[in-house]
């Protein structure tokens, strides 16, 4: 039997397959169906310092194998998360990162103090993609020096493993990944949505914004993580439009340490687990002892 | 709550762009409470992401909906045959609460009867059924409560009450003795808007069963949230904490 465990940041995760912040709620929503131990590691809804409301309607959108989501980050903030939910993922063992956000940069520095260390942490993942209202609302991400200047900051305040989640809409991705690398950062996951938009002609209001997510999502997200893990030397966590077991292992070996599954769960909320099976079974169809072998393969060619 | 295989057994037009859906999943649905919600893969590749759907019946294992075409979804749902296999998520979200009342209100306006008719149909004759719609035409959802003779509105005045359903619900208030009630209602919001500043919440309580265009139905992403209130947390998920709500509880 193959060993679909691996290595992040010196802990063992029992499978590569994470949930990507913001897709599985707060882990509790999905356990009428599965448990949350079943993954590799749970991936945290966006949290800020103070709780967050959110954006108005309309908040979804189906665009052609896609979604544009305009959540706008409501979550309960970090104080009631770790009262409320993380007591339940130390009774379950379940690994987590915790993915938070800030609208200035003392706003996330305040958030990596405020997450004290655990071994049941895994990783702190910063959210890039938020705008900086002290900059015009430009998001952090969109600069090698901001990207570089904030992880520093982040980085000093905390002892947990740090990863920068990174906006593909960027000129050069591998640019900010390297800043992030040189800043400090632990890690990065690749990618957050892509800015879009779509016109309801019904009402014929104002485009919805929102970030695109789903298969239509996947090429981009597959090149930024080729590129991006053979250009800097920490581990890289892939997502974007994964459906199936096939694409999760095509990011694996274009460099993907492991990989968060968002979208696919709300076509079929069991995508998690049944990725989880299947790539056992790859791995003992393809002769494979572990994923060690498979990760960042395409990188020697 | 299951997430199961199902067989479509019947998908009959109603009347133009209504439709009822009867289904037959593999997996038993166990208790359904009224006004619980289902999310429906729309067969074929052309859209993704399921729909939500309320639960129009649940009876010996046979999942009924009925629905109006409103878009991309629907209209594929539409054309759909019998014997599609699918896949149906639930049953998903709170329900009505029904405590003991001398006297039971149910309110729908146009395919809102979509998410009243089961509670109608567990009150069991006890329901004063009031339904408000465009014409005659739509009349003939009414088909299965036809025999607890439901009071009609149209804005035509085609059948029934000319008018709506609100001012209908209003006159029908006015005749009766202060009694222990509650209404239920399900319809558009300017339905719901109009209700809320027509009775007197000191006097009658009211849940409103609202929709909301959703992502996962599972309280997952956040997207079909609801307005409310609350001002430390007003966005609460259509999916999850809904889809009824006390009508007061939402902002309109």
């Amino acid at each position: 039997m193959g060993n679909i465990s691996v290595k992040l940041f010196g802990k063992t995760l029992k499978n590569p397959v994470m949930n990507a912040s913001g897709t599985l709620g707060y882990g509790k929503e999905i356990e009428p169906l599965w448990g949350v131990e079943t993954l590799g590691c749970y991936v945290t809804k966006g949290l800020s310092m103070k709780p967050h409301h959110g954006n108005p309607l309309p908040r979804v959108w189906e665009e052609r194998c896609g979604m544009i989501n305009s959540i706008g980050l409501q979550n309960i903030g970090i104080e009631r998360f770790f009262e409320e939910y993380f007591p339940f993922f130390k009774r379950k063992k379940t690994p987590i990162i915790v993915n938070f956000f800030g609208f200035t940069e003392d706003e996330y520095i305040i958030c990596a103090e405020m997450i004290k260390p655990d071994k049941q942490i895994i990783a702190l993942e910063m959210n890039l993609s938020c705008p900086n209202i002290k900059k015009g609302g430009i998001s952090f991400g969109k600069e090698a020096d901001t990207v570089y200047e904030i992880v520093k900051k982040v980085k000093a305040v905390t002892k947990i493993p740090l990863m920068a989640k990174l906006t593909p809409e960027v000129k050069n991705i591998v640019e900010i990944a390297a800043a992030a690398y040189e800043a400090g950062a632990d890690g990065l996951t690749l990618i957050n949505t892509i800015p879009a938009a779509v016109v309801d002609v019904n009402k014929r209001t104002v485009p919805i914004k929102g970030g695109l997510s789903g298969p239509v999502a996947r090429s981009v997200a597959l090149r930024a993580v080729y590129e991006c893990s053979k250009a800097v030397p920490i581990p890289v966590v892939g997502v974007g439009g994964i459906m199936d077991t096939r694409d999760a292992v095509a990011f694996l070996m274009a460099g993907a340490q492991a990989i968060q599954i968002g979208t696919a769960t709300f076509i079929d909320p069991y995508t998690i687990p049944k990725i989880i099976e299947e790539l056992r079974e790859y791995l003992d169809t393809h002769g494979y002892a572990d994923f060690e072998s498979i990760i960042g393969i395409t990188h020697d060619q | 709550m299951v997430d199961t295989e199902a067989r479509i057994i019947e998908n009959t037009k109603i009347v133009p762009d209504y439709f009822l859906l009867k289904l037959k999943p593999v997996k038993d649905f166990g208790k359904v409470r009224p006004g619980q919600f289902v999310m429906l893969k729309i067969p074929g590749n052309e859209v993704f992401l399921r729909r939500p759907f309320s639960i129009y019946d649940y009876d010996r294992g046979i999942l009924t909906v009925m629905y109006k075409v409103a878009g991309k979804g629907t209209e594929i749902l539409s054309k759909t045959g019998k014997d599609t296999l699918t896949s149906v998520l639930g049953p998903l979200g709170n329900g009505f609460r029904v405590g003991k009342r001398d006297a039971y209100l149910t309110i729908a306006g146009g395919i809102g009867i979509a998410g009243i008719h089961l509670l109608i149909k567990e009150l069991k004759g006890k329901a004063s059924v009031f339904f408000g719609c465009s014409s005659n035409i739509e009349t003939a959802l009414l088909e299965d409560i036809a025999h607890l003779n439901p009071m009609v509105s149209t804005l035509d005045g085609s059948c029934g009450y000319k008018g709506n359903v609100v001012e209908m619900l209003k006159n029908h208030l006015e005749t009766i003795e202060n009694i222990d009630q509650e209404i239920f209602v399900c319809g558009p919001e300017g339905m719901l808007k109009s209700l809320k500043t027509s009775i007197d919440r000191n006097k009658i309580s009211c849940q409103a069963l609202v929709e909301e265009r959703m992502a996962c139905g599972l309280g997952l992403c956040f997207g079909c949230v609801k307005k409310t209130i609350d001002e430390n947390e007003p966005y609460k998920r259509v999916c999850k904490e809904g889809p009824v709500f006390d009508l007061w509880e939402i902002s309109l």
